[in-house]
């Protein structure tokens, strides 16, 4: 069985911005090079804002601040990036 | 991280005191620049050459002001263009963290994956099967 990898992508989606869909298209790219599958979630920056971040962000496997700035919630997005910092989950900021 | 406690960006903040991120020189949005990769780090292992090509869609960077500040710290910048405006910042000892102001995703296309994001993937499969083992070994015995 090919190894799942689940991928949160951290930022406010919009289908309209083709940096988004090129973000999901890369990765898919990327893991058919490894033969494994990857599943992308999108998390908006205004969900992480309060609460706590490890149990929001802790089951991916690396997270991925996605481009679009400014963002909702800079706030939220700087805490997935401290968490990914301070935790060491593999970590891209594009 | 850098102790520099008022970082802020011009974009949301423009009449902030400590602009970390302020407006470029001139506009990169959909140029396409040389950057020069510095060797041994995260980058150089996933591209293996020391110039790339990449594509910018930014209006904003680093402020060369805090260059150093970051030099002195555990985020290296390793990335860097022909104008000297820094194009990749990583941590050193981190398993993978690293920080464009490109859009890698750009130039992926399927049987031609970017490097960068084939490192990516590489490293979340290593931790993955990291977590499982400590996972495995954290399992009471006996049962």
């Amino acid at each position: 069985m090919n190894q799942q990898l689940q991928v949160g992508v951290i930022g406010d989606y919009d289908p309209n911005l083709r940096f988004h869909i090129a973000t999901n298209e890369a990765l898919l790219n990327a893991a058919e090079a490894l033969s494994v599958s990857v599943d992308t979630s999108r998390i908006p920056t205004e969900s992480l804002v309060g609460g706590l971040i490890g149990k929001t962000l802790k089951h991916f496997h690396a997270l991925w601040c996605a481009p679009g700035s400014p963002y909702k919630s800079m706030d939220g997005a700087l805490r997935a990036i401290q968490f990914a910092r301070e935790e060491g989950w593999p970590f891209v900021g594009t | 991280m850098l102790g520099i406690r008022d970082a802020e960006h011009e974009e949301t903040a423009p009449d902030a005191p400590t602009l970390f991120i302020r407006k470029l020189a001139c506009s990169l949005v959909g140029k396409i620049q040389t950057i020069k990769i510095v060797p041994g780090s995260h980058a150089y292992r996933a591209y293996r050459q020391e110039e790339v090509t990449e594509q910018f869609f930014c209006n904003y960077g680093l402020n060369p002001a805090f260059r150093n500040t970051i030099g002195e710290g555990q985020l290296r910048i390793t990335g860097v263009d022909l104008d000297g405006e820094v194009g990749i910042v990583e941590l050193s000892d981190h398993r993978f963290y690293v920080a464009t102001l490109f859009l890698p995703q750009i130039f992926s296309r399927p049987g031609s994956p970017h490097p960068l994001i084939v490192a990516y993937l590489k490293a979340a499969l290593a931790f993955q099967s990291s977590r499982r083992d400590s996972a495995i070994k954290m399992r009471p015995r006996g049962r």
